[in-house]
């Protein structure tokens, strides 16, 4: 199949084009403007006829759409960024509790103040307690692929949850990419109908997300157990999928892992060039180093994480993100995973590229040599790059 | 791989520039990359754009800080940034101006009024796809055929005089770049 050159922006607009949601509402922020204008400029073409695009007045407004057309049956995509999906977070927990398996594209933005428009990760892990699936791509073919993956995994009825597509801004966002572009044809087959299971209709009355007393906890446990039934899900879609597509994605993406005893654990786009730094330090300087990618942060997938990371003498956990007063976010999701195994490698912590501070070879080298020392010394270290030395002093 | 790094101010192109390029590039199969770095986007704000080209998947991100050749499109910018950031001896900074600027480097500098054609044949001071003409020349990156495909892809939306005087103006760089 013939490659297409697009931005990350461009490659969720396809996911939805080829996925003709009927309903699609839309607030602008930097930097996901490019991809509901791509939409709006289909659906103004004719080439989306069956759906129907609503600009709101803001992502709180977005969210609550999203919410009602769900809740009638109706297949929902969206897309926002940074300020504007902290604006939805009230609205994520409703969408969740409600059991809608909307799909919204999120593109990462670190968070003010003060400004930035660049990447990091704050905005997407934010909402990791939302009870919403979240998913976050390497690459502009990801995008595109994780989009009709999270209709097929959010709809399935053992599941019925909401599904994020996370990106990281410019880097993905904004740049042009040779991707493959799959035919409707394809999609179709990978992708049924959707028949929603419980839906408001005007011969089918039903009440949804009412005030509840004790059975709360009930629903919360229902949201849970829905959530874990997610990993299954994307076993048997993710295999469905190379199937139909060609392309085999696992729960986690294992890199040069088999012999490897220091490890990077990364997300998003930075694992490119944290890939293309391994392989040379590998050929040129023999050191055993690999890298474990998480792509599906929730449902946590903890026995993929701790079966990748079993042999592990050393783990740098590299955090795109900062919880001030505790530190990288996934930090300790990594380290409670492998808390249970019966050799448990030492754990180092670096905080990198906030406020999209760019992620070269170099950097990637230089933690690589730093996680050596720590193995040598037995000490592991907390460390913010992108700063001056003196800067790291009581981090 | 070969790295392209282009200067410019909001509103002159540089992100339309690099597309181009990578259309170009990708066009004759090569494997390209191209993005754009701006911060709040108002008009006349520093922007740089980038494009990585390769025969092989490009596994390289985010800003180019050593890059083969770079692109000034707005001669202003020079005393501002350092627009030679990171090119060694043997790179080349290509700077849209009709007098020589002296610039602290070892790359090689190239100097193309690339307004003064813009003006002429397109009428306008619109000079991102003129400088390319100079791209193609001093590197040889890119050909002018590919080029002129990539306008025609890249401005399909405009009218078909619009597209013609583009091509025209990198035509006319082409030749008197040196």
């Amino acid at each position: 199949m013939k490659q297409t050159l697009v931005t990350g922006n461009e490659a969720a607009a396809w996911g939805a084009r080829l996925v003709q949601p009927n309903y699609i509402p839309t607030f602008p922020i930097t930097p996901q403007t490019e991809c509901i204008e791509t939409l709006a400029q289909w659906i103004s073409d004719g080439e989306m006829s069956g759906t129907y695009f609503d600009r709101m007045e803001s992502e709180h407004s977005v969210m609550s759409a999203a919410v009602g057309a769900a809740a009638v049956g109706a297949r929902v995509f969206t897309a926002t960024s940074s300020q504007g999906l902290l604006l939805m977070h009230e609205v994520l927990y409703i969408a969740s509790g409600m059991r809608l398996p909307i799909v919204m594209a999120t593109i990462s933005r670190g968070l003010s103040s003060p400004v930035t428009l660049w990447s990091d990760h704050n905005d997407f892990l934010d909402q990791r307690d939302s009870g919403w699936l979240m998913l976050h791509a390497e690459n502009n073919q990801e995008v595109l692929d994780m989009v009709l993956q999270a209709y097929r995994i959010a709809e399935d009825p053992r599941v019925l949850l909401p599904i994020m597509v996370n990106m990281d801004g410019y880097v993905l966002s904004f740049t042009d990419e040779p991707i493959t572009i799959p035919t409707a044809g394809m999609v179709k087959e990978f992708l049924p109908e959707y028949t929603p299971k419980h839906t408001i209709a005007k011969d089918r009355p039903i009440t949804v997300g009412p005030p509840v007393l004790d059975e709360y906890t009930l629903f919360r446990a229902q949201n849970h157990v829905a959530a874990r039934n997610a990993l299954e899900v994307m076993e048997e879609v993710m295999v469905d999928f190379d199937r139909i597509f060609g392309r085999r994605y696992h729960l986690v993406d294992e890199f040069m892992l088999e012999d490897a005893e220091l490890v990077l654990v990364t997300q998003g786009s930075m694992s490119t060039t944290a890939k293309a730094a391994i392989m040379e330090m590998r050929e040129e300087e023999d050191i055993k180093v690999g890298l474990l990618r998480l792509r599906v942060i929730r449902p946590w997938p903890a026995s993929a994480i701790a079966a990748a990371l079993k042999n592990a003498k050393a783990v740098a956990v590299i955090d795109r993100n900062v919880a001030p007063g505790k530190g990288g976010i996934m930090l300790p999701e990594i380290v409670e995973t492998l808390y249970h195994l019966d050799r448990r490698p030492l754990v180092s912590s670096f905080i990198v590229g906030l406020g999209g501070n760019s992620q070269t070879e170099h950097k990637v080298k230089e933690i690589t040599r730093k996680l050596i020392v720590d193995l040598e010394t037995g000490r592991p270290r907390v460390e913010w790059n992108d700063m001056n030395n003196n800067d790291n002093e009581g981090l | 791989m070969y790295k392209i790094r282009i200067h410019g101010r909001g509103g002159q192109g540089a992100k339309k520039a690099a597309k181009m390029v990578g259309m170009a590039a990708f066009n004759r199969g090569k494997q390209v990359q191209d993005f754009a770095l701006y911060g709040a986007e108002r008009r006349g704000a520093p922007v740089m754009s980038f494009v990585r080209i390769d025969d092989t998947p490009i596994l390289e991100r985010g800003n180019i800080d050593d890059p083969d050749v770079v692109l000034v499109l707005d001669r202003t910018l020079v005393d501002l940034i350092n627009v030679a950031d990171g090119l060694t001896e043997n790179g080349m900074l290509i700077v849209n101006s009709g007098h020589e600027i002296a610039i602290d480097t070892l790359a090689t500098v190239k100097h193309v009024d690339a307004t003064s054609i813009a003006l002429e044949t397109i009428g306008k001071p619109i000079f991102n796809t003129t400088m390319l003409g100079a791209l193609a020349k001093l590197t040889g990156i890119i050909s002018i055929d590919a080029l002129n495909w990539a306008i025609e892809e890249e401005l399909a939306h405009y009218p078909k005089e619009l597209v013609q005087a583009n091509k025209d103006a990198v035509r006319k760089c082409y030749e008197v770049a040196q």
